[in-house]
């Protein structure tokens, strides 16, 4: 190649190279592709995991309520069928009470429940999932993931911090908004901020992160909030001690663990 | 002192009647200006004093369960609402509802709003809408019907237990706002395609709609009054320039009054909007004697400062006392610890004042300002006499020869009214204050035919913190670490209620444990089980026992026939454990232990709606609301239901440590009338007390004082008789009536008797003296009578019941007082004439 030719391809290159880095940040990422990192990022982070959380429900004139529970969770696969096992601790009535979660992507998930007031298990109808969350600002959606195939999303803006995705379900008879914007990390893919819209075009609900930290390496959701509008409740979410990859084994998942939560896993490991 | 007053008062009208006019003109522009800042409250609630003990507590029971007031709209279809088309249309008005500026809408309730717990299947639980979409067949619409049988929060309040109607509760944030959201809800009504009937109501629209109507009302009834009273005057003095004085002085009285009463920042409530009504007819009588008399009294050429100077000389002392006497009247109404009765009577009062004050600056300049032409025709015929003047000699000489035979008539009126008021029913319910066929009336007895009731009241059962709070607070002071105790000591230093400051406590303990080593970890975690154990002790209402005591009252309540339902924890614990177990009616159980009960109602918020919870319990589970639904708003309904619960409470006390007080509209329209009908039995007796008092003064005779009080004592007892006998209840204006017979029986006395010791000074002989009472004071006294009494027939044809109550029985009570007046005293005087006429 002639020094003449090298130049040429240099000069042509490095006309060329911003061009090419510039398509590659706007459009390498489809919208599709944002959803998914964001799925994974909430809900799959490692391929097991667990944490104790509290939350705590402040009604509008201050009232506190509180909620406390380890979570372990087990993943088939990335964007997969995983399960959640939910414990309670606090209020000291309800301790013992736990939730088993099979979540299925493609079919309803199986939910069960242990009361040991009561000494009773029962199978939860798949239903709706857009239910309170044991009291809370949260609904159990919001706990296990809502499958992101039930909305159709579109980005809206991109920043340099941020993607502005606007999700709007594809049935609208199962849910209660009309939509909801989610304000995602580009560099974590955590959306930090989602609200939710009613028919009128008015946020009615609104989830915000508060803290993230980083946890053998996985940048993960340490407080957040979500705020009811309509009645003036807040909740807020804290997680403690989370870890992932712990290797916690299928069998944990199953009804038999309702009955006799499985101490090992349950309690942290510092 | 009165001489001094009347002389100076006197000189300077007739004067300088320029000034007097541009005084009263401006005075009234001044007020005239005031009015249109008026500002209307309908609002029962303001009966009470704003620090009246039952209204805190009825406000903070709002607020601590987080209650609104509601409208309530019903569908009703005989073929039963359960059928796709009703239940699509009452979806349909719901989500409209939602939309309207002012709806809570998280705690609307309505088929399509509520959720439902069910069993799919053996062993598993379903929470789901109740009626997210309108069902698309019969079936369908069956299903709901059955789901919602099984609920016992929902059966007989969302649907009637004939499935021929169904509700949505709407509640709003400022029940000011209900007449206008209950027009936004008719105008979606109207636009359904439904052939089902619907209805609205619910004592805040009944209570705002009132305030609007009212408003109108003013509007047209008070003008029209004038106008009655205007048309009468003409018909008896047939005079443009004589008819004129009193309406200037009523309209001015009036104008004054009100302006001064909107311009002091008070609201113009039910009573005070009836102000002008009362003023018009005092404020003409006054200066109908003055014209009269003057009338009769000028001759062509005579010096009219002269004529003027006799006859309101003559006059002054007399319109004195009846203006003193009838606003004492009104001013004992003060006494009632009813704030707007209050204002009500000292404005009228005021009023009373005002317009002997305005007679007697007014008249005078008036009389001096006329063209001598307009002066000669103002007087009267002598020629001519009126029926009314042919007709009255009669009565007098009747009633005089039949003396024994009217003492035995009254003896028996009064018998009759005694027994008619022992037949009084006291009671009020502002759904009644519209007519019966007016539409809120016709749908609060729709309604009510079909559900457990749209009135509400709320038994609240309180458990007394303070165990619990020793408990904890034994268990922080015993802490060695001083940190750690001075940190938690401080959260229990806020204005939070004991259960959240627990909360706080676990919070911070749970924030020191994760830091603490071994020791402190120990310590913590027992401090953390302490303030688990006040939390569990503070949350009464979880206890088994707790709800069964409940859930006895509710048995109660139902067997006692006087309430449509109760709604209580106890039913929703009961109801969350039978579908968390079988599903069967053998497990409508309240759990066995706290946990059980904490567990299912755990459940139980896990629901679209975990905020309905609260309305029954506060967070802490250590006060619980009983909703009662009646199906009446008659105070004396809900006086029933509390003295039955009262009894019940007195034989089966409850636990010592919690109390049981009442809350809810119903409730409160109950004390403000108990207050009501006590208070105004004191401001009756005051003031009949200082009328009495002053009588005997004016008469300076204890015998006159005692005569002048014959007539209004008889008037009130008959008028009172009468209520007895038809059958009125006894509301708020019917017990403002008092009053105003005393202010206004008492002037026909007054004049009545100070005019027969004149005529018997110059007569010195009874029968001629009567004979002359029955000429020109009686026919005074009759015009009176009647001018006030026909001038109010147009409030007759008002859409208001209040309105209609205070038209009639104002007509009745001059009648009757005029009547009683002219019969008795003569009779009484000649009974006792020895003493009266002592020479």
């Amino acid at each position: 190649m002639s020094l003449l030719k090298r130049a040429l391809v240099l000069m042509v290159a490095a006309m060329l190279l911003p061009q090419v880095q510039a398509a590659d940040e706007s459009d390498s990422l489809s919208v599709d592709m944002i959803v998914s990192k964001v799925n994974k990022a909430s809900y799959y982070a490692g391929d097991d995991g667990r944490s104790d959380a509290r939350m705590i429900i402040v009604d509008k004139d201050g009232n506190k309520q509180l909620r406390q529970f380890v979570i372990l969770r087990k993943d088939e696969k990335d964007e997969g069928d995983q399960d959640f096992l939910v414990v309670f601790s606090r209020p000291s009535d309800v301790r013992g009470t736990v939730f088993l979660v099979n979540k299925h992507v493609d079919s309803d998930d199986d939910r069960w429940l242990y009361l040991p007031g009561l000494d009773l298990v029962k199978r939860i109808s798949a239903g709706d999932k857009r239910t309170s969350f044991v009291g809370s600002d949260f609904f159990y959606e919001d706990v296990s993931g809502r499958n992101p195939a039930l909305d159709t999303h579109e980005l809206l803006q991109e920043s340099d911090e941020a993607y502005l995705l606007k999700s709007t379900p594809n049935d609208k008879a199962n849910v209660e908004f009309a939509y909801y914007q989610a304000s995602i990390n580009k560099e974590t893919f955590l959306p930090m901020v989602v609200d939710y819209y009613n028919e009128q075009g008015e946020i009615y609900r609104k989830m915000e992160v508060v803290e993230v930290e980083e946890v053998q390496g996985i940048p993960t959701v340490m407080k957040s909030k979500i705020l009811n509008l309509e009645t003036d409740s807040v909740t807020y979410m804290q997680f403690r001690r989370p870890t992932y990859d712990i290797g916690v084994p299928q069998e944990v998942f199953t009804s038999r663990s309702l009955r006799n939560p499985p101490r090992e896993w349950l309690e942290a490991k510092q | 002192m009165e001489g001094f007053m009347k002389q100076s008062l006197l000189t300077f009208t007739m004067q300088k009647p320029k000034w007097v006019f541009v005084i009263t003109l401006l005075l009234t522009a001044i007020a005239g200006a005031m009015i249109p800042s008026i500002v209307v409250d309908t609002d029962p609630e303001n009966m009470l004093a704003e620090e009246q003990p039952a209204r805190v507590f009825h406000n903070k029971v709002k607020e601590r369960f987080n209650l609104y007031d509601a409208i309530v709209v019903g569908a009703v279809t005989e073929q039963g609402v359960y059928n796709p088309q009703s239940l699509q249309a009452i979806h349909q008005l719901s989500e409209g509802i939602a939309r309207i500026e002012g709806v809570v809408v998280p705690d609307m309730m309505a088929l399509s709003t509520v959720d439902n717990i069910s069993q799919e299947g053996p062993g598993t639980i379903r929470f789901e809408w109740m009626m997210k979409q309108p069902p698309q067949s019969e079936q369908e619409a069956e299903t709901i019907a059955q789901q919602v049988q099984r609920l016992p929060l929902l059966q007989e309040t969302l649907v009637s237990g004939d499935d021929k109607a169904t509700a949505i509760y709407v509640p709003i944030e400022d029940k000011d706002e209900s007449y206008r959201i209950s027009q936004e809800i008719q105008t979606l009504i109207d636009k359904l395609d439904s052939s089902d009937a619907y209805h609205i109501t619910g004592l805040p629209v009944a209570e705002d709609t009132f305030g609007y109507q009212m408003f109108v009302q003013m509007g047209i009834s008070a003008p029209l009054a004038a106008l009655m009273i205007f048309v009468l005057m003409w018909l008896f003095f047939r005079n443009l320039k004589f008819v004129a004085a009193p309406m200037i002085i009523a309209m001015t009285t009036v104008i004054i009054t009100m302006g001064a009463l909107i311009g002091m920042g008070f609201t113009v409530h039910i009573m005070s909007s009836m102000i002008p009504i009362f003023l018009m007819p005092i404020a003409v009588v006054d200066s109908i004697h003055i014209m009269s008399e003057f009338a009769d009294n000028y001759k062509e050429g005579q010096d009219r400062k002269t004529v003027v100077k006799k006859v309101v000389g003559h006059l002054f002392t007399p319109m004195l006392y009846t203006s003193i006497t009838s606003a004492v009247g009104f001013f004992s109404l003060m006494l009632t610890p009813i704030p707007p009765v209050q204002v009500f009577g000292a404005y009228v009062g005021f009023g009373i004042l005002l317009a002997f004050i305005l007679t007697i600056a007014f008249i005078p300049a008036y009389l001096c300002a006329l063209k001598p032409k307009a002066l000669a025709s103002l007087q009267s015929d002598a020629g001519k006499k009126s029926w009314l003047q042919k007709l009255l000699p009669k009565v007098g000489s009747k009633s005089l020869a039949l003396s024994k035979l009217v003492t035995v008539g009254f003896v028996v009126v009064i018998g009759l009214s005694l027994w008619g008021i022992t037949q009084i029913q006291i009671n009020d319910n502002p759904v009644r204050w519209f007519k019966s066929d007016h539409e809120i009336r016709i749908a609060d007895k729709v309604l009510n035919e079909h559900f457990a009731g749209t009135y509400n009241a709320y038994l609240v059962l309180d458990y007394e913190q303070g165990a619990a709070r020793e408990q904890w607070l034994d268990a922080v002071n015993a802490i060695k670490h001083r940190v750690l105790k001075s940190d938690l000591l401080e959260l229990m230093h806020t204005d939070e209620d004991l259960g959240t400051q627990l909360n706080e406590a676990i919070i911070t303990l749970e924030d020191r444990l994760f830091e603490a080593n071994d020791a402190q970890a120990k310590i913590i975690e027992d401090l953390l089980t302490e303030a688990e154990q006040a939390r569990r002790s503070l949350a009464y209402f979880q206890q088994p026992q707790a709800l069964e005591n409940i859930e006895q009252l509710q048995q109660v309540l139902q067997d006692s026939g006087l309430v449509g339902k109760s709604n209580s924890l106890a039913d929703v614990v009961k109801t969350v454990t039978r579908e968390l177990k079988s599903g069967e009616q053998e497990d409508f159980v309240i759990p066995a232990s706290q946990r059980g009960v904490a567990q299912a109602l755990l459940q139980y918020q896990s629901s679209h709606r975990p905020q309905d919870l609260w309305h029954m319990v506060t967070k802490d589970y250590s006060s619980t609301a009983l909703w009662l639904q009646l199906k009446s708003g008659d105070n004396q309904d809900m006086t029933r239901v509390v003295e039955y619960v009262n009894n019940y409470l007195a034989e089966n006390p409850l636990p010592e440590n919690v109390s049981a007080k009442w809350a809810g509209k119903s409730y409160l329209n109950m004390v403000w009338q108990d207050e009501m009908v006590a208070g105004m039995l004191g401001s009756l007796i005051s003031a009949f007390v200082v009328v009495f008092i002053m009588m005997i003064i004016l008469f300076r005779s204890l015998l006159f004082g005692v005569l002048a009080m014959l007539p209004l004592s008889i008037t009130i007892l008959f008028i009172y008789g009468l209520i007895g006998w038809v059958g009125k209840d006894y509301d708020m204006p019917i017990a403002v009536l008092s009053s105003l017979t005393l202010g206004l029986s008492i002037d026909f006395a007054i004049h009545f008797l100070e005019r027969a010791r004149d005529i018997y000074k110059q007569t010195k002989d009874f029968k001629l003296t009567m004979q002359r009472m029955f000429g020109e004071p009686a026919s005074a006294i009759s015009r009176n009578a009647i001018v006030i009494a026909v001038g109010f027939t147009p409030l007759l044809f008002a859409p208001l019941v209040p309105y209609i109550t205070v038209g009639f029985f104002l007509a009745t009570i001059m009648a009757a007082s005029a009547v009683v007046t002219l019969i008795l005293l003569p009779v009484a005087l000649k009974a006792t004439r020895r003493w009266a006429f002592k020479p």
